[in-house]
């Protein structure tokens, strides 16, 4: 466990989760407890269907527990207890997902998904007194990504990596606290795979605080510290 | 800030939406276009009908209004007041000059009896008279049509007779015309009878074709023939000064002398009696006591001086105006004596109308001349009880004892109520389509809500609240009701506007067209058996559907034109020559309005339906 001398940033405590599929109830988190420490890099080692992504939404209150079922704690407050609007300004400012699949909008071209945060999260008046700013902020994010070429195409003009970066670069572009990562490299091939969590490490050097699933050893072991998910608990 | 580029995008980037934006803009033209059409229609029967009827109209039915000339006097002194005429109007028969032999038709008419020179000031009666000086080519064309009747008759008359000769028979049965006819009209052998259409003024050329005496026979006939204006003056003054007779104006439809063709305008019809003003009829009326009792009918001759055309059908068929002395006479609503009982002369009954029609000066609005009139009628009923003069017997009653003092609109409620009414309903029931527009937009949008499912997911993980998600497809409805709204009106001003010269295409689809709708549909066959070769159904059907259409359109067009084409908005049924091609703004406004209401309202579902989306299953939605 950790030192009592170093700050525990976000934290999951004997969470439940438990999904319906039909009438069967499938518990998939049996009391997981995992403690992030700030600037740490995090791997969950998992099978597939061991419950990693779940974890992850539930970090990330994209998911709730089950009723009673353990608490998520950012910053020591209790996430689900705060109100409606600070929860989404929670996703929107403290955490950056990244997700498998770079889900990016297909309409929007990439400087315009790097930005959707900031614009989510400001007002029309707020977005237009920080435009410039903000757009500067994006494509400097994205040339240092190496797309700088790439700012008004669409994410279907785009390889595989470069859609990733894109997505990694909407993640940061709030400045979250917390990266939380699904498989960041599992749609991808090795070497491009490689590229992705060399970003990675760069942020994590700078000072990022990155909680990572994978099913991959290998990948895991990029991280600061691996813990496995099994059998629905969190194992050292 | 992020729903303004999302509904943009959505928009932009699909073809569903503008498929929607479509749909509504369809919709919300139908309805404009419906609705002018209806009012464009309920004003031009309301101006028309309002033609023959002044803006305030006094009336006291069949006693009548007694020393309706002082209260004229009353009325006229008036700032709001332009002008006021008596009117006497009561139902009879008319005896009509046609058909041929003993037994004439009759028909029920109602008997305006008017002074022409007051009436005409208070009502535009002048400018409704169909026999007249202007415009002068008008006149012309319809005094040739006239002349070619009469040319065509006299010789089919001249050749039926010569064939048979025959003329002692004719003359015998005393019809002198013929016999008369027969001598003067040249015969077949004698040149040419055709009278060529293309001659700019028929009369010069039937002149110079009959020759000078059987000429003037026919002007003896027909006396206008030679003086194009009398028709216009005899029916202004409703009298015949030719023969020096009390002259009636009929209207146009009142006689089956008038045929109305397909453009509105009217023709002479049969031969015979092609031209009404040339007639002498029989007018009967029966007075009514003042016990209520029916009096004596009283039958009496008219020369037909001309007929006018108000454009409101139930007027045109059925009213004829006469000189209101006579009417008096005819309904014993004259100037009498009041006799007791001995014998003895007590005092003078005076002349009655039964209605007094009032012209509003420019600006006053008929309901603020109405009020003024009823203070003068009030006025009016307090001076004639206050004068000795005046036996009791004959004073007015005051106003709502039978006496009604109504603004045109009021009188001609019973005309213009149906439309009015039928204009509601066919707002009510085309605002139907309002439905359709709601559950199109609904439809459309649950789809795009289904595609965009991940999205709403996507923005969810990046701090999207749900009011937010369910703004970008409320956001989304409002752009394609704003948008659909607008291109509608503008489609809806198009057509309004171009109304009739699509309504006379339509009737009359060009053979052109036809032949190039063939010819694209033979080179859609061509096409889409040559993309069909690969074996793939899309084009199949798709080319096979287009073709399909365009062989249909041809072959529409190829059976309206051999059908003679079709008139959708008949005049004889409509009696308007026009549709009318004025587009309703207040109208146009509501319907758009309620487009974008109802685009709202079937953006809504699917709006709930995004900001409930689980975000965790949206992402796994792939």
């Amino acid at each position: 466990m950790s030192d009592a001398s170093r700050e525990i940033l976000l934290s999951a405590r004997d969470v439940r989760k438990t999904y319906r599929m039909g009438r069967v109830d499938v518990p998939v988190l049996k009391g997981a407890s995992l403690e992030v420490e700030a600037g740490e890099w995090i791997a969950v080692l998992g099978a597939s269907g061991s419950g990693k992504s779940t974890l992850l939404h539930l970090l990330g209150d994209l998911d709730q527990a089950d009723p009673g079922g353990g608490e998520i704690r950012f910053a020591g407050r209790h996430v689900i207890q705060n109100s409606q609007r600070a929860r989404n300004r929670y996703r929107n400012r403290s955490i950056g997902f990244v997700f498998q699949f770079y889900h990016l909008l297909p309409e929007l071209n990439v400087l315009e998904n790097t930005l959707l945060p900031a614009l989510v999260g400001l007002s029309r008046l707020g977005y237009y007194a920080q435009r410039s700013e903000l757009r500067s902020t994006a494509r400097e994010l994205l040339e240092s990504f190496g797309l700088g070429h790439r700012l008004k195409h669409r994410p279907r003009e785009l390889s595989g990596g470069e859609r990733q970066r894109v997505a990694i670069a909407r993640a940061l572009m709030n400045k979250p606290t917390v990266l939380l990562a699904d498989e960041p490299t599992g749609n991808l091939d090795e070497e491009t795979g490689k590229g992705i969590l060399d970003l990675l490490a760069e942020q994590h050097a700078s000072g990022l605080t990155i909680v990572m699933v994978t099913h991959d050893p290998d990948i895991a072991a990029r991280a600061d510290r691996v813990v496995t998910l099994h059998d629905g608990r969190v194992v050292e | 800030m992020y729903h303004a580029l999302l509904t943009n995008r959505y928009l932009t980037t699909r073809v569903i939406p503008l498929i929607a934006v479509a749909a509504v803009a369809l919709c919300v033209a139908l309805v404009i276009i419906v609705v002018s059409v209806m009012t464009g229609f309920l004003n031009m029967v309301k101006d028309s009908g309002r033609t023959l009827m002044g803006d305030v109209v006094v009336a006291y039915p069949i006693s009548g209004i007694p020393y309706y000339d002082r209260l004229i006097e009353r009325v006229e002194a008036l700032e709001e007041a332009e002008a006021a005429t008596p009117v006497v109007d009561s139902w009879g028969l008319m005896k009509m000059p046609y058909p041929d032999g003993p037994r004439k038709q009759t028909a029920t008419v109602q008997i305006w009896g008017v002074d022409p020179e007051s009436f005409a000031r208070v009502t535009g009666y002048d400018e409704t008279l169909y026999w007249r000086t202007l415009p002068d080519e008008e006149w012309q064309r319809r005094l040739d049509v006239a002349v070619s009747e009469l040319w065509d008759e006299l010789r089919e008359q001249t050749e039926r007779l010569g064939r048979v000769d025959d003329r002692p028979l004719v003359a015998k049965r005393g019809d002198d015309a013929r016999t008369k006819l027969l001598d003067l009209m040249p015969r077949r052998q004698d040149g040419p009878q055709s009278l060529p259409e293309s001659t700019p003024d028929l009369r010069e050329n039937l002149r110079g074709l009959v020759g000078d005496d059987l000429w003037e026979y026919l002007v003896s006939l027909e006396p206008r023939l030679a003086n194009l204006d009398q028709a216009y003056a005899d029916g202004l003054s409703l009298h015949d000064r030719g023969r020096d007779r009390p002259g009636i104006v009929i209207g146009i439809e009142v006689s089956e002398g008038n045929e109305r063709m397909p453009d509105g305008s009217y023709r002479p019809m049969r031969r015979g009696y092609w031209w009404m003003p040339q007639f002498e009829i029989v007018l009967t009326m029966v007075p009514i006591g003042v016990g209520g009792g029916l009096l004596e009918p009283e039958s009496r001759f008219f020369r037909i001086t001309n007929e006018f055309v108000s454009g409101v059908y139930l007027i045109d068929s059925k009213r004829v105006m006469i000189p209101i002395g006579i009417a008096q006479e005819m309904l014993q609503l004259d100037e009498a004596q009041l006799v007791d009982d001995e014998g003895q002369v007590t005092g003078i009954e005076p002349p009655r109308a039964t209605m007094i029609l009032i012209r509003a000066a420019d600006g006053v609005t008929p309901e603020a001349l109405r009020d003024k009139v009823s203070e003068v009628y009030r006025a009016f009923c307090t001076e004639l009880a206050n004068d000795e003069s005046v036996p009791l017997s004959v004073l007015p009653p005051p106003e709502e004892l039978g006496v009604t003092v109504l603004t045109w609109l009021q009188q001609q409620a019973q005309f213009i109520g149906p439309i009015e009414k039928e204009r509601e309903l066919m707002r009510t029931l085309f605002s139907l389509v309002y439905l359709v527009c709601a559950g199109l937009v609904l439809a459309i949008f649950w789809a795009i809500v289904y595609e965009k499912t991940r999205d709403i997911g996507i923005l969810r993980s990046i701090g999207a609240s749900r009011l937010g998600i369910s703004w970008i497809f409320l956001r989304y409805g409002l752009v394609v009701g704003v948008l659909g709204s607008i291109v509608g009106l503008g489609l809806a001003y198009l057509i309004v506007h171009n109304i009739n010269t699509i309504h006379t295409a339509l009737g009359q689809p060009p053979l052109w067209l036809a032949v190039v709708l063939a010819a694209m549909a033979l080179l859609a066959l061509i096409a889409t058996i040559v993309r069909s070769i690969s074996g793939r159904l899309l084009p199949l059907v798709l080319g096979a559907l287009i073709t399909l259409t365009l062989i249909v359109l041809a072959s529409l067009i190829y059976v309206l034109r051999s059908q003679g084409g079709v008139v959708i908005w008949d005049p004889t049924v409509y009696y308007f020559t026009e549709i009318p091609n004025e587009l309703d703004l207040g109208s146009a406004w509501i319907t758009m309005i309620g487009a974008v209401v109802f685009s709202l309202i079937g953006a809504f579902l699917p709006a709930a339906k995004a900001a409930d989306t689980d975000p965790v299953k949206a992402l796994r939605y792939e």
